[in-house]
């Protein structure tokens, strides 16, 4: 019989690794009931807003012209961002066999699919007409309406929807080993529900060949996937001929940007996440420091493209290029884009220090500030091209309503609920690949 | 001959042959002998900081078949300076910049060619110290860390000043990460390259599932051919679907007329579509022939591409252009091929 660390056999340390993971699916504490009930009551107050903006028009947002993108998109890019990166992280250190991913591919993966459905929202609510968005969807009718392909709105539908439906798959077939360990150590109606979303796992050399094969199957064509989507998300901007947006570098910016934001994301619910169920033994400090060392690499590309983007619009001497730029430092937003070259450039290159990127509660501090930048990030772009375009005549500014603001909260508060009911429900890490490093 | 080059100074030598008939064919009296000599240059700069800059990430990320190749990665590391004296050959060419007539703050003689040549030096001293260093150590990744920044800023110098520069006032922000992701995707083709000339053909066929280095190397130019792929697509379809007329013209002039046009398809075809298909099934991963031929087809995907993007805008006198080509093969197969040891 094999012994690992402290003396154990080996077969009881996989049944520790069980009962420590599962542990985490016990009854609620306090902590977390007072968690969900908050994020709940913010979920509550975004959809009373809603419906209030439903009720009233979209002229309670604040969209004056020329700004009729604000809010609502850079929350739709935001949250695809963090929804891009989830996968990404998951199945790019698969196929590079990282081991660290074991710490956070199940949360990664988590904040993926709940990111999405956050993130799906926002074109809606983005529009004049909520009810009718679904004459975005490409289906056959008789009215002979057709959506049109040349615009990067319809884009997105099948960009997002294509990456829903592949990160759902790659994050279920993930658990289902999983889903069979927890059948074993749970008991009543959560026990029948494991056995049925287990589909008869059994363990069998024959269906770990086929599980492996499809897993890594998913992983490498995840990999391309969310490039490709969050490129397309980037060309709803690039497409159009705004200075400021009209640049070719957009698709891998917003690609670097996307793994920056999220694997930030990753760090902010991980870290509360280790200490809270006590898995300091599985979610070690190394785990952590090679992921803030992706976060510190994915910040440098997003710097990289900061100097580029400002200078080549001093160089290509394009007035309204300039102008664009200028304004976006010197304007009415410039304290805002200030505040995102801090957050996303600047602090992130103290994790160039080893010893601050092994302190979690610096890490979580950086990391809720990559956050809070990338959200400016997107909100820059996004208003201030629009409210300074070509001709001075049509120059305008904008600032949200309190609609805004609650509509945007409320989906903080769906995101984090969502992640709440997770954690309870479904096993936070992969037993199955944590007894594989044991 | 790997005797010859192994003693003290030859390699030198050659270098020093090698460039200085690369000199005297630049200023062959012929109209394109400049042109010829920018793409040479262009064609040098993206290899040899390629191959560099491929050991550096393999050693960041532990990566187990940079110990198969590093030394004869980190051997091409001279040619920086001779990249760095060939720049300066360009001097006299600089009159043919759409600039130089009026030149700014930015655009300006003694500034472009002072900026380009400090980062080609300093390309140059970073990667020493990364060469210097024991692989492995924290001090090789801190090193490699540090030639890899510099390597970024001095292929998006590359892109923006030797190329973008030649049309300006047309601008594409992404040329300089698409000529940093390309390069090192030189990098990569040429480590496949240095493994098969070194190791030889493998001695027994790998056992199905199981990696070889090999096959690490062929996975990384799988994924950096899509990301090639990613990238010219993002470039050209944000151009395309654009359609400002100072912006498409760039796209329009090379691909209106022959044979620029085929050249474009042919660069298209040997920097994506070869690669990709080549090394999709699993087996070809290992299989040195399939590696080779997909190695070379990036190699010259990368000459031709250089190629298309000079063209319309210079002339290139073609038979001084392929000695030259030739010499910088030659050069950097005698650079490789004077380091046989395994690390």
């Amino acid at each position: 019989m094999n012994r690992g660390e402290g003396g154990m056999e080996t077969p009881d340390r996989y049944a520790k690794a069980e009962r420590d993971i599962l542990a985490a699916m016990g009854k609620p504490g306090k902590a977390w009931l007072a968690g969900a009930g908050f994020a709940a009551v913010l979920m509550l107050i975004g959809g009373v807003l809603w419906a209030y903006q439903i009720r009233e028009g979209l002229g309670v947002a604040g969209y004056t012209h020329p700004v009729n993108w604000a809010v609502y998109i850079t929350n739709f890019v935001f949250w695809v961002g963090i929804a891009h990166s989830g996968t990404l992280i998951s199945a790019v250190l698969f196929l590079f066999r990282a081991k660290f991913r074991t710490s956070f591919n199940r949360a990664a993966e988590a904040m993926t699919v709940f990111a999405l459905m956050v993130a799906g929202l926002f074109p809606i609510v983005h529009l004049g007409r909520s009810w009718v968005f679904y004459y975005l969807l490409p289906y056959p009718n008789q009215r002979q309406l057709w959506v049109n392909f040349r615009s990067p709105l319809i884009w997105d539908v099948f960009a997002v929807g294509t990456y829903f439906t592949v990160s759902l798959v790659f994050f279920y077939v993930g658990m289902i080993p999983d889903f069979a360990v927890a059948q074993r150590w749970k008991e009543g109606i959560r026990k029948k529900v494991y056995k049925v979303l287990s589909l008869g796992w059994k363990g069998t050399d024959r269906q770990w060949r086929h599980y492996a094969m499809l897993y890594l199957f998913l992983a490498a064509f995840a990999t391309p996937l969310v490039a490709s989507v969050h490129s397309v998300v980037s060309w709803d901007f690039a497409m159009s001929i705004l200075p400021g947006w009209h640049t070719t570098i957009f698709a891998p910016y917003f690609v670097a940007g996307a793994i920056f934001s999220g694997t930030a994301m990753v760090i902010t619910l991980v870290i509360p996440l280790r200490k809270a169920l006590n898995l300091q033994e599985y979610v070690t400090d190394d785990h952590f420091e090679s992921i803030a060392k992706i976060m510190l690499f994915t910040s440098l590309i997003v710097t990289y493209s900061y100097i580029v983007e400002f200078g080549l619009a001093w160089y290509g001497e394009n007035p309204f290029e300039t102008e664009a730029f200028r304004y976006r430092i010197a304007g009415n937003f410039r304290y805002l884009a200030w505040a995102m070259i801090f957050c996303n450039s600047l602090v992130p290159l103290t994790l160039f220090v080893r010893k601050l990127r092994r302190n979690m509660a610096y890490l979580l501090i950086v990391s809720l500030l990559v956050n809070v930048g990338m959200w400016l990030e997107r909100f820059v772009i996004i208003v201030t091209s629009l409210a300074h375009d070509y001709d001075p005549y049509v120059w305008g500014t904008y600032s949200p309503t309190f609609v805004e603001v609650g509509i945007s909260l409320g989906s903080f508060g769906m995101f984090f609920l969502l992640y709440l009911l997770f954690v309870k429900n479904l096993p936070v890490l992969s037993i199955t690949e944590i007894k594989e490093h044991l | 001959m790997r005797a010859l080059l192994e003693r003290k100074g030859v390699l030198a030598a050659a270098i020093a042959a090698g460039g200085a008939l690369v000199a005297v064919l630049s200023r062959w009296p012929s109209p394109g002998a400049s042109g010829s000599l920018l793409l040479s240059l262009l064609f040098l700069i993206a290899v040899a900081e390629g191959c560099i800059a491929a050991a550096a990430a393999g050693e960041m990320v532990n990566a187990r078949w940079v110990g198969s190749v590093r030394k004869e990665l980190l051997s091409v590391v001279p040619l920086l300076l001779l990249a760095a004296f060939l720049l300066l050959l360009t001097i006299p060419f600089l009159d043919a910049y759409p600039w130089a007539r009026h030149p700014g703050k930015w655009l300006r003689k003694d500034f472009f060619i002072g900026r380009n040549a400090l980062f080609l030096l300093l390309a140059y001293a970073t990667a020493m110290r990364f060469a210097a260093s024991p692989p492995g150590a924290e001090e090789a990744k801190r090193r490699a860390s540090w030639y890899l920044l510099v390597f970024v800023a001095s292929q998006s110098l590359t892109a923006f000043d030797l190329v973008m520069s030649l049309e300006y006032p047309w601008i594409s922000a992404l040329l300089g990460g698409f000529f940093f992701v390309e390069s090192l995707f030189a990098g990569f083709a040429a480590s496949a390259l240095f493994y098969l000339l070194v190791q030889g053909r493998p001695a027994t066929a790998p056992e199905p599932g199981s990696r070889s280095d090999l096959s690490d190397l062929s996975v990384l130019m799988f994924g950096f051919s899509l990301m090639w792929a990613g990238l010219f697509f993002a470039q050209f379809l944000t151009i395309w679907y654009g359609n400002i007329p100072e912006e498409v013209g760039f796209i329009a002039r090379r691909v209106s007329s022959s044979p620029l046009r085929e050249l474009s398809v042919a660069a298209l075809l040997l920097l994506f579509f070869i690669p990709f298909l080549v090394l999709l099934p699993t087996r070809a991963k290992s299989h040195p022939l399939a590696v080779s031929l997909a190695a070379v087809s990036v190699l010259s995907g990368v000459a031709i591409e250089r190629y298309v993007f000079l063209a319309p805008a210079v002339r290139i006198f073609l038979p001084g252009l392929a000695i030259q080509l030739v010499c910088v093969l030659l050069l950097f197969a005698a650079a490789a091929h004077r380091n046989p040891g395994r690390s």
